[in-house]
């Protein structure tokens, strides 16, 4: 585990910390690490410069108070709607999906982050000019819908939300000035890039002592096969359609069990083995992806 | 505070005489703490029970410092766990312990010394940091940072180049619109890029490391745009074969940036992955 992960978990998910070993200073349990989540590499902080951080934050959950992911109002302020959400930040060096809870009050909308308590963004309802969803594609293939929100100061910031339509017609109700919205507004899909089949897929990956199966999920458009493990940054495998020169069903057992496994030419990677709950559907519109008819998500 | 404290630095095979001489943070001596009976000895030095702190440049050179002292001994015993920064063992003190504390700890009838701490800990956890620490043997951490240029990797899109040829004999209004739609197409074209370069780098590096761990991002520039950014678990005698991967994708994609970084001791592996989940440890998937 590395410090960052470490400070994730502390930070974000204090529920799984063990106190194996605690030094506490002026009665504030501050290294709470246990000895074995603390096994890490300590360059991260070379790097980032973060270790003050890290304490006053450890400090800061020590000392977090029951009211924390509750939003302070200001007098004569209601509260609207409160779901989970996230801001995007997306400056010159980050962009990044930062979770929180959104607050919708009659005055403001808040994303605020628990531990450490931050209000991570803000606007006045009254500085509120335009709301809409967005859909965004995220790299592993799975669609989302965010909120759009533009600011008179012609900032504005895009928001995750748990219902987004929710968010967005409340907010469009509750705003005093008169507000630009539209429903769901997606960039239209080039003809490459509809999906034939999309679902869970596992993946051999070849490996130095022997291959590994690894669960990720799966996207074939007319453009060729992508798999994405939710672990790594970006695909592990992308196939353009016109590497494919074969598929078939495969005979060994997968991680799904018998019949699942299928195998897949490549003039780039050779042999590429797959394996799916229904291996059917990938190895027809393998077969064929110009001719395929869009499925709906597997 | 008088009752003493340990810093440590890293759990080692147990070989006599392998802290001799080696200095840790602020130029305190090392010394191995044994516990009898595993084979297992933790690098520690005497502490104060209070964390460092100080400014970012001081807690740069106390992590080198302890970087520097982790290697020396790293070397003479071929293999370590090694810490991060500010582990620190305390005497047991009951009346600090808070409510919340795991039971064994508020259920302490006699308070232990840092070093009786440490050695209970080490010893209920033997076997694993055995079995952790020789499957890390004779290995090293290597770290690789690639990204693409952002304007690099779409210099061959032919409709950014039809664009910005377009771009030089228009009106201002128009030229804003036709900005943003080039950035738009340079955006999409290297995230094309970074996908399939990852893709291709991944594997070729799987064939040539023991384990990759994916790290977050630590891109800076806005003009580039992230493609890998991970730490190698790889065997001292492989270590070559992965810059012969990194030189050769160098050389077949001009839009690469590469760091490779390393040989370090294994710090991003150290963790005990046989007992309880581990966040960024490989993927729970069956070997086939």
């Amino acid at each position: 585990m590395t410090l960052d992960d470490l400070v994730e978990v502390l930070l974000n998910k204090g529920a799984v910390l063990h106190l194996d070993l605690i030094v506490a200073v002026a009665d504030i349990p501050l290294i709470g690490v246990s000895l074995r989540a603390a096994v890490a590499g300590m360059e991260t902080m070379l790097e980032y410069g973060m270790l003050r951080q890290w304490d006053a934050d450890t400090r800061a959950w020590a000392m977090r108070s029951a009211a924390r992911h509750e939003l302070e109002l200001r007098a004569g302020e209601e509260s609207v709607v409160r779901m989970y959400g996230g801001h995007l930040l997306d400056d010159d060096f980050h962009t990044t999906w930062r979770p929180g809870t959104v607050h919708l009050t009659d005055r403001r909308l808040v994303v605020l982050r628990r531990d450490p308590r931050e209000v991570l963004w803000e606007a006045e309802l009254s500085a509120v000019r335009a709301v809409r969803l967005e859909s965004e594609r995220t790299v592993g293939g799975e669609s989302r819908t965010r909120v759009r929100v533009e600011t008179a100061d012609g900032a504005g910031a895009l928001l995750s939300a748990a219902d987004p339509e929710r968010l967005r017609d409340l907010l469009v109700r509750t705003c005093p000035g008169p507000l630009t919205s539209d429903g769901p507004r997606s960039p239209l899909p080039g003809p490459d890039e509809r999906a034939l089949v999309e679902g869970h897929l596992w993946y051999r990956e070849p490996r130095r002592d022997g291959p590994l199966w690894r669960g990720g999920n799966g996207r074939l458009t007319p453009a060729g096969l992508v798999w994405k493990s939710p672990l790594d940054a970006r695909p592990a495998l992308v196939l353009p359609a016109a590497d494919v020169t074969a598929v078939r069903p495969g005979a060994e057992r997968g991680p799904g069990g018998e019949g699942t496994v299928f195998t897949v030419e490549t003039g780039s990677r050779g042999t590429v083995t797959l394996a799916a709950d229904e291996p059917r559907r990938w190895v027809e519109a393998l077969g064929s992806p110009r001719d395929a008819p869009a499925l709906p998500s597997a | 505070m008088t009752e003493r404290a340990l810093y440590v630095y890293a759990l080692v095979p147990h070989r006599p005489g392998a802290a001799d001489g080696v200095t840790g943070v602020d130029g305190h001596p090392l010394r191995l703490l044994d516990v009898p009976g595993t084979g297992v000895a933790a690098l520690v030095h005497d502490a104060d029970p209070t964390p460092y702190q100080g400014t970012d440049e001081e807690v740069r050179r106390r992590v080198a410092e302890q970087d520097a002292a982790v290697v020396a001994v790293w070397e003479r015993t071929g293999t370590a766990l090694p810490m991060t920064f500010n582990v620190l063992v305390a005497p047991d003190t009951p009346s600090d312990v808070p409510a919340d504390a795991p039971r064994d700890a508020r259920d302490a009838r006699s308070a232990r010394s840092a070093e009786e701490r440490l050695r209970e800990w080490i010893a209920s956890h033997a076997d694993g940091l055995r079995a952790r620490m020789d499957s890390l043997a004779d290995r090293a951490e290597l770290r690789v940072e690639i990204t693409v240029d952002r304007a690099a990797s779409a210099r061959d899109d032919e409709r950014a180049r039809s664009l910005e040829a377009e771009l030089a004999d228009r009106s201002p209004g128009l030229r804003r619109l036709l900005t943003r739609q080039l950035e738009q197409i340079r955006r999409e074209s290297a995230e094309r890029l970074a996908d399939a370069l990852y893709a291709d780098v991944r594997h070729r590096l799987l064939a040539v490391a023991e384990d990759l761990r994916e790290r977050s991002r630590s891109v800076r520039d806005a003009d580039e745009l992230g493609v890998l950014s991970a730490a190698l678990l790889v065997r001292r005698s492989d270590i070559e074969a992965v810059g012969a991967v990194l030189a050769a994708v160098r050389d077949e994609q001009p839009a690469a940036r590469i760091r490779f970084l390393g040989p370090w001791p294994p710090y991003s592996f150290a963790d005990l992955s046989d007992d309880g989940p581990q966040g960024a440890s490989a993927p729970a998937a069956a070997r086939g």
